[in-house]
């Protein structure tokens, strides 16, 4: 359980394939067309129900000023509750808020509920009338539609375990946890493991360097990133030989290096080298951080043109034509 | 109003009014299906549907426990445990589901292991939380009680032996879980009627691996969040199966009304008599504990033949002399005694079936346990691998396997047999230090 991932509900009850997921959509959808219909969100290859919620979340946990992982733990609870109801069915607002607030709870830091009210009001998310009775039932709702299954596998933790064995520098680490922030918007917390995604997080973080961008576009990075898994997987095939001798088939830069660029370079290439050679001696599912490494990628690439005000008024259209914000 | 615009707070009360009549009309013609706010959460199993309570069997701070049997062809009996929502008796009102709660759901979801109670299931109805869970039709206070009562007679060495070990073993799969129980204690300890030890009432428990030490500090780690305070109220669940009383029976210090936590000095006083003064010897980190000072306030150990022996020099070492070596065997030899003279509990075929029989490794093992530094203190695995139970008599499953003692049922009483009405006293569970010094001293401003 707790301790392992493998036997945690989260394995069990709470991953998905992408098809599984685009079934459930498309069953809530079915349910009523016709309300989906009418308050249409931009479409984008972000699965827009959630990444409001993304943006809500990130900036009420701001205003507590609580850690990162609660925000996270919330926005997976999010995630999940949205895979069974229909968001149209629901406030938003309020959910963000009551997921939040439980993930506080159970990520050991707790605050008062009037507290999380008084910031989610003054943030201009809930209105005051909605905050007693309303809170209490989405909290049953919440914890009934994901059947009690609160505990939450982050890659966060992936992350602080392996960031010495790659020698990450604290700019790698830190660009790699804010991948980590950010691949909550997407659907990648319900299709890998954590693990998976700390490992793309620090891949990403390897090639993804803002000195390595001369002229970088997704294609290049994707490049960069796939080259290395592809060299793992290779690895992998030749008996797992040991780490170093993985490099011998790639194109390996010029070898006497002067400039301090080129330094830079070595050692980054390094770096890569040596996660490949990690990633090829582990029982990693590399498929899998190749799809994730896509996913990351062409989220960065979509997030630029993402649309928050849109959205954000089709929920406020809902919301009051339905009455769903009355308490 | 704040929802469609934002910034507009001026015209709120107004507005709110308003919205508030339209509201009531509007909540008539509401699709039904519109949940999450306003029309209502409705469970999708209902408790009186599924089981049947057949009686009450306790109330504690978080609510009420129940004995059910199942009406939809569920096998066994079940013991529900009903949590009532806080501040009850006025008008009832949401506070949101208190952290012991959601932690006692969230973690016995996860957890499977023949030594834990098990959760069949939850159910989250009117208001209130149902956990479901295994009947257990024994507790460890009732089989301790049990043996109390005349005529009083120890209970057999292969049964505490067989407690020991199930009971170390659920431990082992909390810890190794990264779960700390953090109440272990007889009562929360079940036994089945097939003799298997549960553990149970996870309400204190949490997880002890968060925070992330080395990321984005801030998280301290806190020293009580240890596996060893699980592994040191093993060690005197062990005494207490082998003297049928608490060994360090201390009076709890309250807290004062500022919520400062006070040092329990009767209850240290109690554990410095037997097991002698802590030194910065046996515990080297013993001098950065936020109470060693108060250890100034205990007097030194007054084991009662041992008094007087000490005047000078040496007293600083007789004052932190152990005397538990002296407590088990007083305790087994006595013991073993009684045991003989009333074969109606231990097994009659048996006469090596009483405490003595437990040797001198028995000691050791509780030693291992009631070790003053948590860094030396016994582990639940390396307990589990003590010659304790590799020597002597095997270890079995069942705690009762061989003994002819049936011990009296769980008393379940009809008083209550209404699940579903919520008329309780209203407590609140007292949480712990680390639990309410998160809490906001006080209100935010108006609510």
């Amino acid at each position: 359980m707790a301790a392992s991932f493998w036997e945690s509900t989260q394995r069990r009850y709470w991953m998905f394939s992408k098809e599984e997921l685009a079934q459930m959509r498309e069953k809530l959808c079915d349910e009523d067309p016709k309300l989906v219909q009418s308050y249409p969100f931009p479409t984008g290859n972000i699965c827009t129900s959630t990444s409001i919620n993304y943006l809500e979340i990130a900036r009420l946990g701001k205003r507590l000023s609580v850690r990162q992982q609660v925000i996270a733990t919330a926005q997976l609870y999010i995630k999940r509750f949205y895979c069974k109801v229909e968001i149209r069915r629901t406030n938003p607002y309020l959910v963000i808020t009551t997921a939040l607030y439980l993930a506080c709870k159970m990520e050991e830091s707790p605050q008062h509920i009037r507290l999380v009210a008084t910031e989610a009001r003054s943030s201009g998310q809930i209105s005051s009338v909605l905050i007693r009775p309303g809170w209490g039932e989405c909290e049953f709702f919440l914890i009934s539609e994901m059947n009690s299954q609160l505990i939450i596998h982050q890659p966060y933790r992936t992350l602080a375990t392996l960031q010495s064995d790659f020698y990450l520098t604290q700019d790698e680490i830190n660009l790699s946890w804010s991948i980590i922030n950010d691949h909550y918007v997407t659907d990648l917390p319900l299709l890998y493991p954590p693990h998976i995604v700390a490992l793309t997080a620090i891949l990403l973080s390897l090639v993804l360097r803002p000195n390595s961008m001369t002229g970088a576009s997704a294609a290049n990075n994707i490049a960069a990133a796939g080259a290395a898994l592809a060299q793992a997987q290779v690895g992998r095939g030749g008996m797992g030989g040991s780490g170093t001798g993985v490099s011998s088939g790639q194109t390996t830069p010029g070898a006497p290096s002067t400039t301090d660029k080129d330094k830079q370079q070595e050692v980054r290439f390094g770096k890569v080298q040596r996660f490949a050679a990690f990633v090829a001696e582990s029982q990693v599912d590399i498929e899998a951080m190749v799809d994730c490494t896509q996913e990351m990628i062409s989220f960065y690439e979509v997030h630029e043109q993402y649309n928050d005000k849109a959205t954000r008024d089709q929920i406020n259209r809902f919301i009051k034509a339905r009455g769903l914000d009355k308490a | 109003m704040s929802l469609t615009n934002p910034h507009s707070s001026s015209s709120a009360p107004s507005s709110a009014r308003v919205q508030g009549m339209k509201r009531s009309v509007q909540a008539a013609f509401d699709d039904p299906s519109d949940r999450g706010l306003g029309s209502g959460y409705q469970s999708k199993v209902r408790v009186v549907d599924r089981y049947k309570v057949i009686g009450f069997i306790s109330s504690g701070t978080y609510g009420r426990v129940y004995k059910a049997v199942g009406r939809q062809g569920q096998p066994g009996e079940f013991a529900i445990k009903k949590f009532k929502p806080d501040k009850e008796g006025e008008q009832i009102q949401y506070t949101g589901i208190s952290q012991s709660a959601v932690r006692e759901m969230a973690l016995c979801s996860e957890l499977a292991n023949l030594n834990v109670i098990r959760l069949v299931e939850i159910i989250l109805e009117d208001k209130c939380i149902f956990m479901v869970f295994d009947y257990a039709e024994h507790d460890l206070l009732q089989i301790i009680h049990h043996h109390t009562q005349n005529p009083r007679c120890p209970i057999p060495a292969t049964m505490v032996k067989s407690i020991m070990f199930q009971l170390l073993n659920g431990c082992q799969y909390l810890h190794a879980n990264w779960v700390l129980h953090r109440d272990l204690k007889p009562a929360n300890i079940m036994v089945t009627s097939a003799g298997q030890v549960k553990i149970g009432d996870l309400g204190l428990a949490r997880l002890f691996h968060k925070p992330l030490h080395s990321l984005y500090g801030g998280d301290k780690v806190v020293p009580a969040l240890h596996p060893a305070i699980d592994m040191w109220a093993v060690g005197c669940i062990f005494a207490e199966l082998l003297s049928l009383r608490p060994i360090f029976k201390g009076e709890e210090a309250k807290m004062d009304s500022k919520k400062t936590v006070p040092f329990q000095r009767n209850q240290m006083q109690k554990i410095v008599d037997i097991m002698g003064m802590p030194t910065k010897e046996r515990w080297p980190y013993l001098t950065s504990m936020h109470e060693y000072s108060s250890l100034g306030m205990l007097q030194t150990p007054m084991m009662h033949h041992h008094s007087h022996q000490h005047h000078h020099g040496s007293s600083k070492s007789s004052a932190s002399t152990s005397h538990l070596e002296e407590w088990y065997y007083r305790t087994i030899g006595t013991h073993a005694g009684s045991s003989t003279s009333s074969p109606a509990h231990g097994n009659p075929n048996n006469n090596n079936n009483n405490l003595a029989s437990l040797g001198a490794e028995g000691y050791k093992l509780l030693a291992g346990l009631l070790e003053y530094d948590p860094e030396k203190r016994l582990t639940a695995q390396q307990a589990l691998q003590h010659p304790f139970f590799s020597t002597g008599d095997k270890v079995s499953n069942n705690c009762f396997e061989g003994l002819k003692t049936t011990y009296p049922q769980r008393r379940v009483s009809q008083d209550d047999n209404d699940i579903r009405t919520s008329s309780l006293p209203g407590t609140k569970r007292s949480g712990l230090p680390d639990d309410s010094l998160a809490r906001p001293a006080k209100r935010v401003k108006e609510a």
